[in-house]
């Protein structure tokens, strides 16, 4: 029981970050923009500092 | 010889100093010597090891030469499938993964003329940041064997530290390389998000998992990485960006880098002989030319959080047949990790994907705005003892991995390189490490920064006290 219990906890609590900040996602956020982060964010490199 | 590099044997064989035989009979009576209290392998393919350097010693006489790795003893954590081995992933299962094919990453290693000594310990499922398992045997951690080894790829970790292998492969969906390479002394890369093909590989979290190299210094892991690294038509998720020379980057300094320590989330609670390593650590690197401040990042946890959500959905969606059909095989703290992924609503597990996106855009463009790499903490602590992994209430020990996992899993969520690199001991004997964060698929900096520390300092050259 205790086990159960706390295991529901662990859920509720994971799942508050969605309560909180899904709300306002813009309706053209998808999961395939992660990788276009990344790819932008390696094109962004020739901005760094080097030596 | 297993004290050398990668790097020093694969120079030594070609020059005709050594052997291939010679070095993988000198890997496999250490591993006889000491594995059966380390516990790095699940198995150690000897007859198989020794023909493979066999015939790489015929080539040799004939002039002919693999790769970069040619003759070079090296071990893989028990989720790469190798047709012919079984890959039992940490399970009770001998052959819990079957492929198509063989694991791209051995495979490359293989093809540049990497020995395959046998298959690594690991957590099961590789959900566990300890080390422990209890079908395979815990791992012990070569420098205080009563304590963790850090996980999943506690194998990879303790086979490297105690040179059993000169380098290993292991996969990270939270922390799973940087964890045991932290707790070990040694080197592990977790590449950004698809520079290293999954195909192969026993999937945890497709959008998490990440697989790279483990070894005793930085060079050497950016040998292993040229040879892992590049597009593979069996991993859609693995990118096409180029691939650049990384060994010929090292040794360019780090004068006017710009390295970001951060002032939120990664000290917190951190342990005051591990902050302070890690803050003498940034010092060096400041020392050797290179702009170091501080730098307050977006809320890492929110990142955590979002990364759990989908690491915990897909691992219980791809392992649910063993969760459902032999649950009493499951280590009981595993088995609720799996229950609990079967909880979350499709609604949050989108959700969680689309926020995911929207961070790793946020993060990346303001922070690498201000600096060209991080450096942080991987551990909050050394290595705890064994029990700390393995006794107390189920929702206790899941609470305990939790905290244990809490500054490597952000970067799984952002998918960006991450370098774990040792830099002292604990007064109790324990290694302290800090990780390197740069931008997306430029491990070339991070790397590079690594081996100017390493090149500064001479924590990487310490051995565990074994003979």
């Amino acid at each position: 029981m205790e086990e159960s219990r706390a295991q529901q906890a662990e859920v509720a609590a994971l799942l508050g970050v969605i309560e909180r900040m899904a709300a306002d996602l813009a309706l053209a956020e998808e999961p395939s923009r992660f990788i276009a982060a990344l790819e932008a964010g390696r094109a962004a490199e020739g901005e760094a500092s080097s030596p | 010889m297993t004290d050398w590099t990668v790097e020093g044997l694969a120079t030594a064989i070609r020059a005709g100093k050594v052997s291939p035989v010679e070095a993988t009979q000198e890997c496999l009576a250490r591993i006889g010597r000491l594995d059966g209290d380390l516990r790095a392998f699940i198995s150690v393919d000897e007859a198989g090891a020794l023909e493979t350097a066999r015939r790489l010693e015929g080539e040799q006489r004939r002039g002919a030469w693999r790769g970069p790795l040619h003759g070079v003893p090296l071990a893989f954590k028990d989720l790469c499938f190798i047709r012919g081995l079984p890959t039992s992933c940490g399970t009770k299962t001998a052959e819990y993964f079957i492929a198509e094919r063989d694991c791209t990453a051995a495979a490359r290693l293989i093809a540049a003329g990497a020995v395959p000594l046998g298959k690594l310990n690991m957590t099961e499922l590789a959900m566990g940041p300890f080390g422990d398992n209890a079908h395979h045997g815990h791992a012990r951690n070569p420098w205080r064997t009563g304590h963790c080894t850090g996980g999943s790829s506690s194998g990879s970790a303790v086979a490297v530290a105690a040179q059993l292998a000169l380098g290993a492969l292991g996969t990270d969906t939270g922390g799973s390389i940087r964890l045991p390479a932290a707790a070990c002394g040694i080197v592990g890369l977790k590449p950004t998000y698809g520079r290293v093909s999954r195909a192969g590989v026993m999937p945890l979290s497709w959008s998490n998992d990440h697989v790279g190299p483990m070894a005793r210094t930085v060079r050497d892991c950016a040998l292993l990485l040229q040879v892992v690294a590049g597009r593979d038509p069996l991993d859609a998720t693995s990118s096409a960006q180029p691939v650049p020379d990384y060994l010929a980057s090292l040794g360019a300094g780090v004068a006017g880098l710009r390295v970001g320590v951060p002032e939120n989330f990664f000290f917190q609670g951190v342990h005051p002989e591990m902050e302070a390593a890690v803050r003498k650590a940034a010092e060096v690197i400041a020392g050797l030319g290179a702009q170091v401040f501080e730098i307050r990042l977006p809320d890492p946890q929110t990142m955590s959080d979002v990364c759990n959500i989908v690491s915990r959905s897909e691992g219980s969606t791809i392992h649910v047949r063993l969760l459902r059909e032999r649950p009493h095989e499951v280590q009981p703290v595993v088995r609720a990790r799996l229950e609990l992924g079967l909880q979350i609503p499709a609604y949050d597990y989108l959700q969680a994907l689309r926020l995911r996106a929207r961070l790793a855009r946020a993060f990346i463009t303001e922070v690498f705005a201000q600096v060209d790499v991080l450096v942080a903490p991987v551990i909050p602590e050394p290595a705890p003892p064994l029990a700390h992994a393995t006794e107390g209430p189920v929702h206790e020990l899941v609470a305990r991995q939790g905290r244990f996992s809490r500054l490597t899993r952000p970067f799984n969520g952002l998918g960006l390189p991450a370098l774990s690199v040792p830099c002292g001991f604990s007064s109790a004997g324990l290694p302290l490490a800090f990780q390197l964060v740069g931008r997306p698929f430029d491990e070339e900096t991070v790397l590079r920064v690594g081996d100017a520390y390493q090149q500064a300092t001479d924590w990487h050259t310490r051995r565990p006290a074994l003979d």
